[in-house]
């Protein structure tokens, strides 16, 4: 194997892996959104969109700066959308017209730059339409991920029954969560798109479209580290043929595109003569052929992405301006917790898809439409998959932009993702009179009481607001069918730029805690006049005020409860029972 | 003596015992004559030395969980050699055990050794946790502390797989649900619940905790709870019930965070619904004291034969250990 090809796959293997432990452990060995940081694209892109610089963008930084010396090394060994490419051009044994290329398609990936950065000095982050390691997160992290784990299950459903004959009990209980994402056709059509490309030519992709590409190209064509070929050269051609990337100008094959070449070493491998070296000083050889397109076009493209930029902006769901009367927004679009303030956070947000691999219990989806051309992709929280755990932040840690801010756990908790809400005429305690309160069961927050309604046998749920954190675990494991009788809704979501989600929610009122105890006589304290239990009367919830059947005094018993009494009485401390123990009432 | 026991005779002094209270009195004392010696009620107590239907220990929680048991005739009267043992403990949330939403591993523990003492080949301990499966077993201790003994294998049946789909044929409400598989492979059903306060149901022990041994809980609250649950436990009825009520969730279950008595109380019977209604007479639930009548489920269960709530006509045994 060659020294490239084992540079490729230990990277390659080291974002899977980053994506992995992001998607099962929650916790890489480094931040799992390093390999997004080392892309260009997503760098420069985000910063000029979220008029935000960040420390940790400096990889991509480094990335330049190798660039500049070493020329586009990142695009021949480091970047796994490359390597991907590369495996399918192989795999799919498409007819290799390596060498060859189309001059007019070179030009192709400025536009896309261009487009993208006068999009993003409007402020509208289009970076996900071309950002490799965005896109290659989402093949990876959406699709492949998900689908091998289904497998994975999918072959222990089959030996399930084989491995219970035998009681083979490491097979009979093994498990594997298999995430589930939506959007997913699109990812599967692009990239069905991307590989069948090479079919015309091998790194379509990378020659001709990926824009972060043609920033390093912008840069490469100063490296001092360069394909130089000696005099000894035959002319034979043969390095221009099996250049991956066409760099090298078939007529004259000492000239080399220095923007196109990404240092695969190819050329110097197969030559017969010996005459092609990488190095610092040399034989200078022309920046042949050169692909920079005209101004005009480059102007045309910035236009387009100006339109697009303005079109959005204008649009119905525009975040525009401060958010307020006016601003359209999707009635059931919920954020991540720690998200940004919606503009900022759909400029920064480069719709990887990262903190969707991420989440543990398969809460963050892709949105389509739902928020407009502008919010393509990017994450929402979708309870009703999955509820969001009150110690985690993976989203914010995976998050490469800081689009979702990266919390610590205190603060993450007040993160308010949105308010739960009940729909009485849905809830199976409120409209039905059946006994469920599985939205308090699960409510990490305390956030739901239980309350007495007259004629109702049953206790109801009501939401205490201010303690809500818009997990959604109510929503999640509500009974009601397809549309849950308590959901999660925007309202009362805390987007913060910056400063403590605590201190803020508690300027605000809110009382989110863990810790929370004794619903019912804090419930009275905070102003719940008549909505609780009083805390005398009435009975816990749950237990029938009027059962029927044994008499309270029944023989025998009494003495039972006799003897234990002064026990209790001794075992409690903060005993505070103002009725003698016992059943009548 | 009893306070109430008082206050009624002073009532009774007081009204200088009427001659129709008196006949009230005289009446009632009648009627449990003749149901005793019809064999209606007490007939347990008329045995020679009976094994107790509800054994009570208190003290320190390993001692009392072997306690109780034996006040039971020992484990070998459920466990016979080489059986298989499914323990159904509740590790449904992800809490630690002080805060007595889940079975304490000490608890569990006891009863695993003992089971492998009565010759158990191999025993296996499982819950549907409510949250993360693996954040839940690790929590509740139960995990670690169990899953190290021998023959002994911890799972979150958290996939529909380990499921089997079953027809309740006693049902009222809920005629199919998905039951753990291992359920009707086992020989012995051991449900070891936490004793804990339930806001829907009134309290969560024995027979609500078999809700962590189906597949489709959403259905269960639907269709009807309380009957739903008797429906299971028509199917998923407890060899032995063992209640943890070491610590006890007076308030706030079945989540909590919410008040813990510390009863030092293991309660232990062959009759899940006994078990079940002698814990809820025995503790006080948000600062009150509740007949089991009042627990829907328990009534049900009681009046549909699947075991007896009267625990006034059944022999208790208690010891302090």
């Amino acid at each position: 194997m060659k020294f490239r090809t084992i540079i490729q796959f230990i990277s390659l293997a080291a974002f899977l892996f980053l994506l992995v432990t992001a998607a099962t452990t929650g916790v890489g060995l480094v931040s799992p959104d390093l390999y997004l940081r080392m892309d260009p694209l997503i760098v420069f892109g985000s910063a000029i969109s979220g008029r935000l610089f960040l420390v940790s963008f400096i990889p991509a930084i480094i990335v330049v700066l190798v660039t500049i010396f070493f020329g586009r090394l990142f695009c021949g060994y480091i970047c796994p959308m490359g390597i991907t490419v590369d495996c399918s051009d192989r795999l799919l044994k498409l007819k290799k017209k390596r060498g060859e290329g189309r001059p007019g398609l070179y030009k192709l990936k400025y536009f896309i730059l261009f487009f993208i950065t006068v999009s993003a000095i409007f402020g509208v982050s289009a970076v996900f339409i071309g950002s490799p390691l965005s896109l290659i997160t989402r093949l990876y992290g959406l699709l492949i991920y998900p689908v091998i784990t289904f497998l994975v299950k999918m072959g222990l459903d089959l030996i399930h029954p084989v491995a219970d004959h035998f009681e083979i009990y490491g097979l009979l209980y093994a498990d594997i969560a298999s995430p589930r994402y939506a959007t997913l056709f699109y990812v599967l059509l692009f990239f069905t798109g991307i590989f069948a490309a090479g079919k015309i030519n091998t790194r379509f992709w990378c020659r001709y479209l990926c824009p972060a590409g043609a920033i390093l190209a912008l840069f490469s064509r100063f490296s001092i580290v360069k394909r130089r070929v000696s005099d000894d050269c035959t002319k034979c051609g043969k390095c221009a043929r099996l250049c991956p990337m066409g760099a090298i100008d078939k007529n004259s094959p000492e000239n080399t595109s220095f923007k196109e070449c990404i240092g695969c070493l190819i050329c110097r491998d197969v030559c017969p003569v010996n005459a092609v070296d990488f190095n610092v000083k040399g034989v200078k050889r022309k920046d042949y052929p050169d692909f920079i397109p005209e101004r005009r076009a480059l102007l045309y493209s910035g236009v387009a992405g100006a339109v697009f930029a303005t079109a959005n902006l204008t649009g119905l769901y525009s975040v525009y301006g401060k958010p307020g009367v006016g601003q359209v927004s999707p009635k059931d679009l919920v954020r991540p917790p720690g998200s940004r303030p919606e503009d900022d956070f759909l400029a920064l947000c480069v719709r990887c898809g990262e903190c969707m691999a991420a989440c543990p219990n398969n809460a963050l989806q892709p949105v389509w439409f739902a928020r407009g051309t502008e919010g393509l992709f990017s994450p929402s929280l979708v309870p009703k998959r999955g509820a969001c755990n009150p110690d985690c932040n993976n989203c914010g840690v995976a998050c490469p932009t800081e689009a979702i801010r990266p919390l610590d756990v205190l603060d993450r908790r007040w993160a308010k993702t949105g308010t739960a809400r009940i729909m009485r005429d849905m809830c199976l305690a409120w409209e039905h009179q059946k006994r469920c309160m599985v939205c308090d069961e699960v409510c990490p927050y305390s956030a739901i009481k239980f309350r007495s309604e007259p004629g109702n046998p049953v206790p109801v749920p009501e939401v205490i607001e201010e303690r809500c954190s818009g997990c959604g675990f109510c929503e999640h494991h509500c009974p009601v069918q397809n549309q849950s009788a308590i959901y999660v809704t925007p309202m009362g979501a805390v987007r913060l730029n910056k400063g403590s989600f605590m201190e803020y929610g508690k300027s605000q009122g809110l009382n989110i805690s863990l810790e929370h105890k004794g619903k019912k006589e804090q419930a009275v304290s905070e102003g719940y006049p008549g909505e609780s239990y009083p805390s005398n009367e009435g009975d816990a919830p749950g237990f029938d005020g009027d059962a029927p059947g044994f008499e309270a005094n029944a023989p025998g018993f009494e003495t039972a409860t006799d003897s234990l009494e002064s026990k209790e009485e001794t075992v409690h401390e903060d005993a505070e029972y103002d009725i003698a123990p016992g059943f009548t009432e | 003596m009893n306070r109430e026991y008082f206050e009624k005779m002073e009532k009774i002094i007081e009204n200088r015992l009427s001659r129709r209270t008196f006949l009230k009195y005289q009446m009632k004392g009648l009627l449990f004559l003749a149901a005793g010696s019809s064999g209606l009620i007490l007939p347990k107590k008329i045995m020679a030395e009976p094994l107790p239907d509800i054994a009570v220990a208190k003290g320190e929680a390993v001692k009392a969980v072997r306690a109780a048991v034996e006040l039971l005739g020992g484990m070998k009267n459920f466990v016979k050699k080489g059986g298989k043992v499914l323990i159904k403990p509740n590790m449904s949330f992800p809490n630690p055990p002080a805060m007595a939403t889940t079975t304490h591993p000490d608890v569990v523990c006891e009863l695993v050794r003992m089971c492998n003492e009565a010759g158990a080949s191999n025993i296996l301990i499982a819950d549907y946790p409510l949250f993360d499966t693996d954040t839940c077993l690790k929590r509740s201790g139960i995990a670690d502390a169990c899953g190290k003994l021998e023959n002994t294998r911890v799972v979150g049946a958290s996939s529909d797989r380990f499921y089997k789909d079953t027809e309740i044929k006693d049902a009222k409400k809920m005629s199919r649900n998905g039951i753990f598989q291992e359920a009707f492979k086992v020989d012995t059903l051991i449900s070891v619940p936490v004793a804990k306060s339930h806001t829907a149901t009134g309290v969560s022990l024995a027979m609500k905790g078999m809700m962590g041994l189906c597949w489709d809980r959403s259905g269960m609250h639907t269709k009807e709870l309380s009957s739903s649950i008797v429906d299971l436990c028509t199917v998923l009825k407890a060899d032995l019930t063992v209640i943890d009520a070491i610590r006890v969730l007076s308030t706030n279950g079945p989540r909590g965070p919410g008040k813990v008595l510390k009863e030092d109380t293991i309660i232990a019977s062959k009759d899940m619904v006994a078990a079940d209604a002698f814990a809820v007479a025995r503790f006080p639930w948000y600062g009150k004291r509740y007949k089991p009548s009042q627990v829907k489920y328990i009534l049900e269960a009681h009046e549909r034969g699947l075991g007896r709530m009267d625990i006034e006509n059944l022999a208790v045994k208690e010891i302090q250990v």
